[in-house]
């Protein structure tokens, strides 16, 4: 192994760190919030430090070996993808504190119903994030398009829970305050997999060379 | 814009004498006004193709190409073509600088001369169109008289350029120009090669893969005598099809 290859390694291990970190600010929020635990919302937020911490170093060392290295081809490829994926994975970083900020609130009131969608959108955007990750380092195109196809669920999900808050909201204007909230927390969710969603894209760039953003996908491609 | 084709290598094989079978079945178009690069490790063969483009390989009676370079339709490889006519519409400029140890004005005029340019007025006005092609007249013209040999390697590296442009070519082969240069004359004749390519096609051959990054359009990749991949330099250089190519460019070679 080259010098140049032990460094991208390190700069592979600091993302897989930061997404593992990442995973467990998204479920664990969601636990805070189902659980009523606001201790562990407390340690999502505090954690977050620590995802920004190496957010910048990724940053840094991405821009270093470009500088210094000048990569190409796939070595081009891969940080070019790090730089990115770090964006989005700081994103959801962030999103999990939201939640956690929310989890925190709506603990201090009474439950306004038991939560079924919430945890099941954790479930799925949590297993995006994952194999978007899972993804990048195995250079796995197909696991990445089977990430982008799930988004579809998160957001069916996401609005059969605003429309039933919608409904608790109509029935009784005292639950506004709450189910706000919690709608905010369905809308957080979704991003999360829509961020889940921009990895899995730059996998198929890292695999392909191709940009497939903003692209309607045939189904062929599937 | 449809790119007009200004050489085209068919099928070509080329053995050096003794039977040394250097370059296997080429297949390459060069378009016209743009810059080719050929990148590869020593001993690939990317020298020894540059150099079929003007057959500078004639001097060794031994060496034999099979196959077409087609140059506006016609074969320079045929017997009938007349070479010193093709040297001056492909011209080539060496990896160390070749000035004649005569003066400035006279490297330039020389060449003039021997195409049929022999008034006064006249050659002074090729000369200095072609020293400011080669983006030198501002550094020489105050001194036109004085030796070649007192200008640095990217000077006369230029002058040079300067020499080979005068008489008008079509087509100018860069055989490392730059490998014995420091980084600002570097720059100076890669600002160059981009600059002329709106009047002559260009052909270079280089170690340095930067080089052929920053002033190429197209890239062909090539080893052991075979034209690996050949394409768009950008695509080369962010995502080759092959897997030597990609092997190659990102320094993970064998």
């Amino acid at each position: 192994m080259t010098v140049f290859d032990e460094e991208l390694q390190h700069l592979k291990d600091k993302l897989l760190k930061m997404g593992s970190l990442v995973e467990d600010a998204i479920k664990n929020s969601v636990i805070s919030l189902v659980e009523r635990d606001n201790d562990l919302a407390q340690r999502v937020i505090d954690n977050d430090r620590l995802v920004n911490t190496l957010d910048v170093e990724i940053d840094e060392e991405s821009i270093r070996l470009i500088a210094l290295r000048q990569p190409k081809a796939g070595d081009l490829r891969f940080i070019t993808t790090a730089m990115k994926i770090t964006t989005d994975l700081e994103r959801m970083g962030d999103l999990g504190v939201n939640i956690a900020e929310r989890a925190i609130e709506l603990n201090q009131e009474p439950i306004l119903k038991p939560y079924i969608d919430i945890p099941k959108m954790r479930e799925i955007a949590q297993g995006m994030t994952r194999d978007a990750l899972d993804a990048f380092v195995r250079k796995d195109r197909k696991l990445a398009m089977d990430v982008i196809m799930r988004d579809d669920e998160v957001d069916d999900l996401k609005h059969s829970v605003l429309q039933e808050l919608a409904f608790f909201m109509v029935q009784d204007p005292t639950t506004v305050t709450r189910a706000m909230k919690i709608s905010f927390v369905a809308t957080y969710l979704e991003r999360v997999a829509d961020h889940a969603t921009n990895i899995a894209e730059m996998v198929i760039y890292l695999t392909e060379g191709k940009i497939i953003r903003h692209m309607v996908l045939p189904p062929e491609n599937i | 814009m449809a790119e007009s084709i200004e050489l085209e290598v068919k099928g070509l094989d080329f053995y050096y004498a003794g039977n040394i079978h250097a370059l296997k079945k080429i297949n390459l178009s060069v378009s016209k006004n743009s810059v080719t690069a050929l990148i590869g490790p020593s001993g690939c063969g990317k020298t020894t193709l540059l150099r079929c483009f003007n057959r500078m390989h004639d001097l060794y009676p031994k060496n034999r190409y099979e196959g077409e370079i087609l140059f506006h339709g016609r074969d320079i490889l045929s017997k009938e073509t007349d070479l010193i006519n093709l040297r001056s519409r492909i011209g080539m400029v060496f990896q160390k600088p070749t000035p004649f140890p005569m003066s400035i004005f006279d490297n330039i005029a020389y060449g003039l001369k021997l195409n049929g340019v022999n008034r006064r007025s006249d050659l002074a006005e090729r000369v200095e169109k072609a020293l400011v092609h080669a983006a030198l007249w501002d550094e020489v013209k105050d001194k036109l008289g004085a030796s070649a040999y007192d200008l640095s390697g990217g000077q006369q590296q230029r002058l040079v350029i300067a020499r080979a442009l005068a008489v008008n070519p079509e087509v100018l082969l860069f055989d490392e120009p730059t490998s014995a240069l420091d980084p600002i004359s570097t720059a100076k004749i890669e600002e160059l090669a981009t600059s002329l390519k709106k009047e002559i096609t260009i052909v270079i051959v280089t170690h340095n893969m930067q080089q052929a990054a920053r002033i190429s359009d197209r890239t062909g990749f090539l080893m052991l005598g075979e034209l690996i991949e050949f394409d768009r330099t950008d695509k080369i250089f962010t995502a080759p099809s092959e897997k030597l190519t990609e092997d190659y460019v990102t320094g993970r070679f064998g």
